[in-house]
């Protein structure tokens, strides 16, 4: 029953349902030892059903879990290598912030001595040095959560798993707790795995990144490679402002196809996807990749482009969005740093093209 | 990185872990409830149709108990009862759920829990002693003549309160009044406060907020109480036994008298009739409102 | 706020309606009190104070007597029905058969003492002498006497009485409880017990507590059932009730009235007291929750 114990988790067509409606269906994750893992989906989407699953808190109702090669389907949470932090409310309010860290140790009968050693490394390591006889109703929301994280790591097990910790938290605040994770994640070196709706969040911390979905697992892989390459269309759609073309392959080969989106002809790379003719295909397009060119200004060959109308550009802060709308009557959004020139004195109402490098589109099949 | 802590025998993973033995424990409550409440409830039907012997019953199939309580003046006396009940639960309606709907509107909510709480107090204190001690309160030289006699309303003590229907009726209310307050408060609990604010927004006047906003939402919790407290004014033999005048009875004082008189398919027949009577009127009250909605608030 | 343009007489009406309603359920509680401390009684027109009936009632051995088997039913009530209700209350959260249960849990509340107190006796009886029958063609003497009328029998009657509060008062507790640490425990390496002794228990104990008072005093005041179910001896209550109408009012019965009174509203009234002060010490720390001492 042993499988790779590089791996720090494994799950084979992992399922859970709940009466008639599917949780999770048909899941097979890989999680590396000692790196930090990021399970990201839309709410509802059965991340953290799957998370649970791992941390022994739900029973499968198909497939298996392995441990470092070890099948855990069987134990209970408490027998298993994993721990948890959960989005708020976990802490044990009846106890000091001492006695909450010390909870897992107290029970696995460790000297008070050692225990209260080990507490004082663990409140040092997450920044809360001398808040040993806090309540926590005394602390802050990101406090209390550096208590959890604390209650977890100093029971020394492999796998920490973080269900949306950060959720309860205003946005500056995440964004400190985010690198906060990533540095002692990097000093413990255990395996990180963390479940958010969040993709800034995800992208801070994270070496791998899953996408889930619809109780299922959408697609894998690094965080520049969910960004770049998404392989899947639901993968390009939910991450960043893409554009989505749909349309039918009129002619492929290896390297290139030609796709028919309704309002034009257009080409994009074929080496991925590796599509046939007629096809139903769909084509994304990161919204900061587009770019508008004026009636007078011609593309390079490099380039595609459709017809569009400018209508407007709002103003984001950092980044300015420039509407423009398709002769389908779809509308787009094309992004630029707020202090770039060059789409700024468009009128609104004049013809425009909107148009991208033929590497930056993708090709998705699904 | 140890890691796994010792992985606790599996004999007491079979008896202590979730899905050990020890899991039917939580079916005791359900068990005991089943074999000592439903099953002699529901057995009381069954008994109801026993033959009376002298100083207990046989097996058989007669109707001769229900024949029995329906031609004697048991059942017109039965019938009274229910009046005086049915009266009590509009008196208790009309005291007690504007309290309800008043705390929850009105009261911070901070302390609205704590206002509801007073009300507990007189309900813990037996039922047998208030009961017991309206006595001395509506006698003819009792609490409340006096009173009004110093303060010159009537010049003769009123007799006609203590050992009159009048008696029973203020028994039931000042017995039962307080769950009508906790049932329509619980159900008003699950109506949000925004609710009436929006109510105030709108413009909706007094009446109108009442008759289409809380009423409706209150419904499953004022049944509740209603339920209480009618099957309670008929069911509790205390009452009409100490403040009732000679003759004053009810469901409850029958089946006592019945059971001191060792007829015993008597007893049952009338418990019977009872048993139906409250299965009917929940049966009525969910197909009506849901009477869940008033376990919200908890779940 | 809306509710500073309203009209705060109403307001203050009301809350004067409401504090009468309360005296009012209470007055003949405390107008019986003070009658048991005249040494004339109910209805003279002089009042002198006296402990003297109180002094008459603990002379009488029939009601110390009665008094130890109250107390005893009380706390075997106590120690049956609110485990029981506590157990039922951790099944409600996680069974789905949610309706059955608290239907099943709350009905004893709706049938009244005396349809209910006599269906037990009959089945009692029933019991009894299916018992007595198995004894005497099998030979089975030991149990003759499981179902004989007596303290058995009056404290299923009592658990019965008492069970939907104890369930009722935990279950309500339970609700301010997150399941989630529950969940952290395990994932700390507790298991179910131990999440459940040193993670869940310590957060709903003030209920336990407040159960436990609510029970023992209903156990403390129930007459009808027990009246019915008791066999061969006497709690207070139905000496006292016996008292009322074999003799009338005599002035030791407004002192056992009184005694019982005295007893509830005591044990009550300090429960609440109680569970309210630690209701204020917890809004106080969530209120400091609000404004934490140190940022993050």
């Amino acid at each position: 029953m042993s499988g790779n114990s590089e791996l720090a988790v494994e799950t084979l067509e992992l399922g859970r349902r709940y009466g008639r409606v599917t949780a999770l269906e048909g899941v097979n994750l890989r999680v590396t030892k000692g790196s930090y893992f990021v399970l990201l989906g839309p709410s509802g989407g059965g991340k953290t059903t799957l998370l649970r699953l791992i941390g022994g808190l739900v029973r499968p109702s198909a497939g298996r879990v392995r441990l470092h090669g070890r099948d855990v389907t069987d134990l209970p949470a408490n027998e298993r290598p994993t721990t948890m932090v959960f989005q708020s409310y976990a802490l044990f309010p009846h106890m000091s912030v001492a006695r909450n860290v010390g909870f897992g140790l107290a029970l696995r009968r460790v000297a008070k001595r050692e225990v209260r050693e080990r507490v004082d490394r663990m409140l040092d390591l997450v920044g809360l040095t001398g808040y040993q006889e806090r309540m926590p109703h005394e602390l802050s929301g990101g406090q209390q959560q550096r208590v959890q994280l604390a209650r977890s790591l100093v029971l020394d097990r492999d796998v920490l798993l973080l269900d949306e910790p950060l959720a309860a938290l205003d946005e500056k605040l995440r964004k400190e707790m985010c690198f906060e994770l990533k540095r002692i994640q990097e000093q413990v070196g255990i395996t990180f795995i963390h479940v958010t709706h969040n993709q800034e969040e995800a992208m801070t911390v994270a070496d791998r990144i899953a996408i889930i979905a619809s109780g299922r697992l959408i697609e894998e892989g690094s965080s520049r490679e969910i960004y770049e390459h998404p392989a899947r269309r639901f993968t390009a759609e939910f991450i960043g402002e893409t554009k989505i073309f749909e349309g039918t392959v009129e002619a492929a080969d290896g390297a290139r196809a030609r796709v028919d989106i309704g309002i034009g002809v257009i080409e994009v790379g074929n080496r991925d996807a590796n599509v046939r003719v007629r096809d139903a295909v769909s084509i994304s397009i990161r919204s900061e990749l587009l770019e508008l060119l004026a009636p007078d200004e011609t593309a390079s060959a490099a380039m595609q482009s459709v017809p569009a109308t400018y209508e407007k550009t709002i103003y984001l802060g950092l980044t300015s969005s420039h509407r423009v709308r398709l002769p389908d009557g779809a509308e787009v959004g094309v992004r630029r740093f707020s202090g770039a020139r060059g789409t700024a004195r468009i009128e609104p109402g004049a013809q425009v093209r909107l148009a991208w490098h033929m590497e930056d589109a993708r090709l998705h099949t699904s | 990185m140890g890691g796994v802590p010792v992985a606790a025998g599996s004999w007491r993973r079979r008896v202590f872990g979730e899905e050990g033995l020890v899991r039917y424990v939580f079916l005791l409550p359900a068990a005991f409830m089943v074999l000592c409440f439903a099953v002699p409830v529901g057995l009381t039907l069954v008994w109801s149709v026993f033959k009376r012997t002298q100083f207990w019953m046989e097996p058989g199939l007669t109707l001769f108990a229900y024949e029995t309580f329906f031609t004697s003046a048991r059942a017109e006396n039965f019938a009274y009862a229910m009046v005086h009940a049915a009266i009590a639960v509009v008196v208790s309606f009309l005291l007690g759920f504007p309290i309800a709907v008043f705390v929850r509107r009105r009261v911070p909510v901070s302390i609205q829990h704590r206002v509801i709480l007073l009300f507990i107090l007189p309900f813990m204190i037996s039922e047998l002693i208030r009961v017991f001690a309206l006595r001395p309160v509506l006698a003819r030289h009792g609490l409340v003549n006096e009173f009004l006699l110093q303060l010159g309303v009537i010049d003769e003590p009123i007799s006609a309160i203590l050992f009159t229907p009048l008696g029973v009726i203020i028994g039931d209310v000042m017995s039962f009044l307080p769950f009508m307050v906790f049932s329509g408060f619980l159900a008003m609990e699950a109506v949000q406060r925004y609710v009436f604010e929006v109510c105030d927004d709108l413009g909706a006047g007094a009446l109108h907020t009442f008759k289409d906003v809380i009423l409706p939402l209150a419904a499953p919790g004022i049944f509740a109480g209603s339920v209480f407290i009618f099957v309670n004014g008929l069911g509790v033999g205390l009452i009409p036994n100490i403040l009732g005048g000679p003759g004053a009875v009810n469901a409850g004082s029958i089946v006592f008298e019945s059971i001191v008189a060792l007829d015993f398919p008597l007893a049952m027949a009338i418990s019977a009739i009872m048993i139906v009577t409250l299965v009917a009127l929940l049966w009525i009250g969910h197909w009506l409102f849901d009477l869940t909605r008033v376990l919200e608030p908890i779940s | 706020m809306l509710q500073d343009y309203r009209n705060p007489w109403l307001y203050r009406g009301m809350w004067v309606y409401l504090l009468l309603l309360v005296g009012a359920l209470l007055l003949p509680v405390f107008y019986t009190i003070y009658i048991s401390f005249n040494e004339h009684g109910f209805g003279a027109q002089i009042y002198d104070f006296t402990w003297d009936w109180y002094r008459v009632m603990l002379g009488n051995t029939q009601i110390i007597d009665s008094l130890r088997w109250t107390l005893g039913l009380g706390a075997a009530t106590v120690a049956i029905a609110v485990p029981m209700g506590l157990i039922a209350a951790k099944h409600y959260k996680r069974t789905r058969h949610k309706l059955v249960l608290v239907t099943l849990m709350l009905a004893p509340l709706f049938v009244p003492a005396d349809i209910l107190g006599s269906a037990l006796l009959v089945y009692f009886k029933n019991l009894n002498r299916a018992c007595n029958w198995l004894a005497d063609t099998l030979g089975l003497e030991w149990i003759r006497t499981w179902f004989e009328l007596g303290f058995g029998t009056a404290l299923v009657g009592q658990v019965l009485w008492t069970v939907p509060y104890a369930f009722i008062v935990i279950l309500i507790t339970m609700s301010r409880y997150h399941a989630q640490q529950t969940e952290a425990a395990r994932s700390c390496g507790a298991t179910g017990w131990q999440a459940f002794w040193r993670v869940e228990f310590p957060q709903i104990r003030v209920g336990v507590a407040s159960a436990s008072a609510f029970v023992f005093i209903l156990s403390f005041n129930e007459y009808t059932r027990t009246n019915l179910l008791k066999g061969g001896f006497d709690t207070f209550t139905t000496v006292l009730i016996s008292h009322m109408f074999n003799t009338g009012m005599s002035e030791d019965s407004y002192a056992m009235a009184g005694t019982v009174s005295v007893i509830s509203m005591l044990v009550v009234g300090g429960v609440l007291v109680w569970s309210l002060a630690r209701v204020e010490r917890l809004e106080r720390e969530a209120r400091a929750a609000a404004t934490p001492l140190g940022s993050a």
